[in-house]
């Protein structure tokens, strides 16, 4: 891309890739380490991931800050605008990323060492690299504006809604087995909707993406993993 | 249903108008899905100052009673085109313009086209504000003398509906009598627009309307315009991206003579097809 006759111009838009980029890196990683806490029953990985929240937070609103200062002093037009609305609203999905991240963390220090039944949590770290693998694929399309690989974040999204219905009957059978699984059962049953819940928010990544290359939106309707009479709550789930 | 022809003047309509489709009246709001008439149509327009080719086989239309901008660097045609539009360049010898310029289907650029009728028709506001030196009556007065002998009375009414229509009555209906060159500089832009509606025209150019006024004085010429749209087809011209994506419904990007990219305002603004187009309004222009 041509550089505008503004320098100053770029430097600002420059500056709000690399406060994304930085929120996607942690982003993911505490994903990544969310999982590995709740797994290994690591309580101090836990800790570690609530205490990088704020950090998330407060990129957030730094790219708030400064893309609607761009929009006031600058009016961007066409690729421009359509970047700096792209950088709003991949900061806002990549921080509820982190919340999600979170409050498995949460979770796993509520549950402790408890891992009652550790084959329970084995469909959980599946669901976990694939949503691990969504946000990687979805913030490199982001850095190299890549439609294809966008599109095939936002397409393999089903994968995902697929595997936490198997792991709810999975977590399900399990509670009926042993009524003192319940409550790690259960704690169980959030994460995974949590995990859920991350590969959504790469799905809104990825149709920011494609906005913002193309100027187009991508359909409302994307494939489903599910089946249609099963519930779903995905309305509730993608802001 | 009844179907509201969107045509008001009884004017012979050319076959080649394919868009005269009955519209029933629609919103106005911007970006409605039904495409107004064309009302004044450019094919094919070649334009020369002597030897040199300013405009390069242009072709675009303008929408009945919609805002059209055009925009482009300088020197890009824009202002050319729209001194084409009522026969302008007319008035200066070595310039000529080929190709097909049509109003209402009617051939702008024949030799024996009546040129005072034309400009009648197809109206200008200039750059610069330029009242004549004479009261504010007569600025406007003056323009209505040349096409009608009216008596006194209906003389005074023409004049306060333009100057309302301008929205410069409030401003000067105790002074009317003062010469309109004692305005402020917007308030003699306002009076050059009343000038131009007192003489009922179809369709208004403005050539960069707003650059010699302050924000305040532009803003209002803004509303003034978007008003106006109700009533007339309207063409301008800008220097600024931010005015023509305020104004205008649809856009026409030009560079180096040439029409680059004609499409609704919203699309041009956001999402441009060419990337010239891109490079212009987002300030990449090298």
């Amino acid at each position: 891309m041509v550089d505008h006759i503004v320098r100053s111009y770029d430097k600002e838009l420059e500056a709000l890739e690399r406060r994304i980029a930085e929120m996607g890196g942690i982003a993911e990683k505490m994903v990544i380490e969310a999982m590995d806490a709740l797994a290994s029953g690591d309580a101090a990985l836990a800790h570690q991931v609530v205490n990088t929240d704020p950090r998330l937070d407060a990129l957030q609103r730094e790219i708030e800050e400064a893309a609607v200062l761009t929009i006031a002093r600058r009016q961007p037009m066409a690729i421009d605008l359509r970047e700096i609305i792209g950088a709003i609203r991949v900061a806002g999905d990549l921080e509820r990323v982190g919340d999600l991240a979170k409050n498995i963390s949460k979770r796993s220090i509520k549950i402790g060492a408890e891992a009652r039944v550790p084959r329970a949590i084995v469909g959980l770290k599946h669901m976990n690299e694939v949503a691990t693998e969504l946000m990687k694929d979805v913030l490199d399309a982001y850095a190299q504006r890549d439609v294809e690989r966008a599109h095939a974040v936002w397409e393999r999204d089903a994968e995902l809604d697929a595997l936490e219905d198997s792991v709810f009957r999975d977590l399900l059978t399990h509670m009926m087995e042993d009524p003192r699984n319940i409550s790690y059962c259960a704690h169980l049953l959030f994460c995974s909707k949590n995990i859920e819940r991350i590969g959504d928010h790469a799905t809104n990544i990825a149709e920011t993406v494609f906005y913002l290359v193309t100027g187009e939106t991508l359909p409302s309707e994307r494939p489903k993993g599910r089946n249609d009479y099963d519930v779903d709550d995905d309305a509730s789930a993608r802001p | 249903m009844t179907v509201v022809l969107s045509t008001s003047e009884p004017r012979m309509i050319p076959p080649t108008q394919t868009s005269v489709t009955p519209v029933a009246d629609t919103s106005k709001a911007k970006g409605v899905a039904e495409k107004p008439r064309d009302k004044l149509v450019v094919r094919g327009l070649n334009f020369y100052y002597g030897e040199t080719r300013a405009l390069k086989d242009v072709t675009l239309s303008l929408r009945e009673k919609k805002v059209t901008a055009f925009i482009g660097p300088s020197g890009c045609g824009k202002s050319t085109l729209l001194r084409v539009l009522n026969r302008m360049y007319d008035l200066y010898p070595n310039q000529r313009a080929e190709g097909e310029v049509r109003l209402d289907g009617e051939d702008l650029l024949a030799r024996d086209l009546d040129l005072n009728l034309l400009r009648a028709r197809v109206g200008m506001v200039f750059q610069k504000p330029t009242p004549f030196p004479m009261s504010i009556y007569d600025n406007i007065a003056f323009g209505i003398r040349l096409y009608e002998k009216l008596p006194k009375a209906e003389l005074d009414a023409r004049v306060e509906a333009a100057l309302k229509r301008a929205a410069l009555w409030t401003e000067v209906k105790d002074k009317l009598a003062a010469s309109g060159l004692g305005l402020s500089g917007g308030q003699q832009q306002r009076l050059c627009i009343a000038r131009s509606v007192a003489i009922s025209p179809e369709v208004i150019l403005f050539d960069e309307p707003c650059s010699a006024l302050d924000p305040i004085s532009t803003a209002k010429i803004e509303e003034l315009i978007d008003e106006l749209a109700e009533d007339y087809t309207i063409a301008i011209v800008t220097h600024s991206m931010q005015q023509a994506a305020r104004v205008s419904q649809y856009t026409a990007f030009m560079y180096l003579g040439e029409m680059i990219e004609f499409d609704d305002t919203n699309k041009v603004f956001t999402a441009p097809r060419d990337k010239r187009t891109q490079d212009y309004v987002t300030g990449r222009f090298g």
